[in-house]
């Protein structure tokens, strides 16, 4: 094998060829000197192919409008430093596949030759991965947040529909919390309740709380966190389902239930009493025949003002249901 | 007056004050009478608004309970709602076609409570229950919210009968913030 720096060390050489990422040594003008081992699998072009001459940027970066913008990047960077860090490309391999790579490079000296020692880190299932879960989080229907010491990372798609605070107003500070618990009595009781039940758990389940959306809205969240990493470098993943339609629905089912518990189990026994009073009071002579007749009249009415009630009720969950078969629904709507 | 059996404080009418008396279904027509027996004694003019019972067989019912039925006033919203038509009888009864109309229930309190003002009135409303029937408990609340509040501009008492128990929870707190006392007589 040949010297790839410079120094003839077999032990450097190893290193070189058994490296896990693409080292190529350049001379000035791009001609490669050097190709490792993983440079030739990554990119499927072998040392003897690439090695004295500079043809095989052309060969990574066929399409000639994206090698001169990355030429022009290159060069921008070059013009004030002599050395790039994490300059990231998308070359073509030579079976044409596309791989991402995270370039750094570090100028050295081969005796009196300048020479650039250029690294390249195949990022292309990293970033795969990081796209998967990008996408999975920004198209997640629950609000995601993830914070780094209290100062928030990841805001998604469903945290700026559901709190109308955009990325752009939230990441990187800690401040979106007081925006969305502007009073301040209640924010201390929000956070005294987390904090007591991170101390004991490190995370919390179904934890309700009423947030306040920008445009003043209130909706009720329900929270559920994941502490992720070690102490030092640990994020807080926070989870937040907006239930407040549920929340709604099932009070005004509530209200609905007990609102036609009044008005139909309260008036039957109404007119139960009635009928029973009256019977009562003709037995004791106190109501003429007429008098009976008025009242078991008046409960005719309410009677059929139940049975009408009852009528509206079973339209009400008609309506309400759309999973209802239709037989039983003109059942219920009483056609 | 045998105080052991009042239903509601003289003291407190004597304040003017408005109560809630729940009464058990059977007990709640018993529970008028009583109500309108002690009114009567005090010397109150009771305007009886009835939901329930049909004003000729309250007004008979007072008579043959010993209640002197020159002190006792009607809004009879059951009657022409059973039997269509009933002509009213000025300083004793109007009649409302039916206990929904709340409009004209509204007009004829007004009216009665002006007809009498300056006099030892007390309002007796039965029942909230029976209203239930005809109408949803927003409107009823409001309603009550209406004749309390006027009760109160006139200065004057007012007693609102109702099923133990048939109120919901949230109905009962606004009718609990609307009166003075609740009074449960079971």
């Amino acid at each position: 094998m040949e010297n790839p720096i410079g120094n003839n060390s077999c032990i450097e050489a190893g290193i070189l060829d058994n490296a896990l990422v693409m080292i190529a040594v350049l001379e000035k003008n791009g001609s490669v000197v050097t190709w490792n081992h993983a440079a030739e699998m990554i990119t499927g072009y072998s040392r003897n192919e690439v090695v004295g001459s500079a043809t095989i940027w052309k060969q990574l970066y066929p399409d000639k409008d994206y090698r001169n913008d990355v030429t022009a990047k290159i060069g921008a960077i070059l013009s004030t430093k002599n050395f790039f860090e994490n300059l990231e490309t998308t070359i073509r391999t030579r079976s044409g596949e596309a791989r991402i790579i995270l370039w750094n490079t570090k100028k050295i000296t081969d005796g009196s030759l300048p020479r650039t020692i250029t690294i390249g880190l195949d990022v292309t299932e990293q970033r795969k991965a990081d796209l998967f879960r990008e996408s999975v989080i920004d198209n997640a229907n629950i609000l995601i947040a993830v914070l780094e010491k209290g100062n928030v990372r990841i805001w998604n798609h469903a945290a700026e529909s559901i709190t109308g605070y955009s990325p752009d107003e939230v990441i990187g500070k800690r401040d979106v919390w007081k925006w969305l618990y502007p009073d301040a009595g209640y924010r201390r009781t929000v956070t005294s309740r987390i904090t007591d039940i991170i101390t004991k758990n490190r995370y919390f389940e179904n934890l309700e709380t009423i947030i306040v959306t920008k445009s003043g809205a209130k909706k009720i969240i329900s929270w559920n966190t994941r502490r992720i990493g070690t102490d030092t470098t640990c994020q807080d993943i926070a989870i937040g389902l907006d239930i407040t339609e549920r929340k709604h629905a099932e009070e005004a089912l509530i209200s609905y239930m007990t609102e036609m518990a009044m008005r139909l189990k309260g008036p039957v026994e109404i007119i139960r009493d009635n009928l029973s009073d009256v019977a009562k009071l003709s037995r004791e002579g106190k109501l003429d025949p007429d008098e009976v007749a008025l009242v078991l009249d008046g409960q005719v009415r309410n009677a059929s003002q139940v049975a009408k009630n009852m009528k509206e009720f079973q339209q009400a969950i008609a309506k309400k249901n759309t999973e209802i078969p239709e037989s039983y629904r003109q059942f219920l709507e009483g056609e | 007056m045998n105080n052991v059996t009042v239903i509601v404080n003289p003291d407190d009418l004597a304040k003017k004050q408005i109560f809630l008396i729940l009464a058990s279904p059977g007990n709640i027509r018993e529970r008028n009478i009583e109500i309108i027996k002690e009114l009567s004694e005090l010397g109150f003019l009771s305007v009886i608004i009835t939901t329930n019972f049909p004003y000729s067989i309250l007004n008979k019912l007072y008579a043959q309970s010993g209640v002197d039925i020159s002190h006792v006033s009607f809004i009879d919203a059951v009657t022409r709602n059973s039997i269509g038509t009933a002509e009213n009888i000025p300083g004793v009864v109007r009649y409302i076609n039916n206990p929904a109309n709340l409009t004209d229930m509204g007009i004829a309190v007004t009216e009665l409570l002006k007809e009498h003002s300056g006099e030892k009135v007390c309002i007796l409303y039965d029942s909230v229950s029976t209203m239930l029937i005809y109408l949803s408990s927003p409107n009823i609340s409001k309603f009550i919210h209406f004749v309390t509040n006027k009760l109160r501009l006139l200065d004057i008492s007012g007693i609102f009968l109702a099923v133990e128990k048939g109120l919901d929870p949230m109905l009962m707190s606004q009718l609990t913030t609307f009166v003075d006392k609740v009074v449960d007589t079971g």
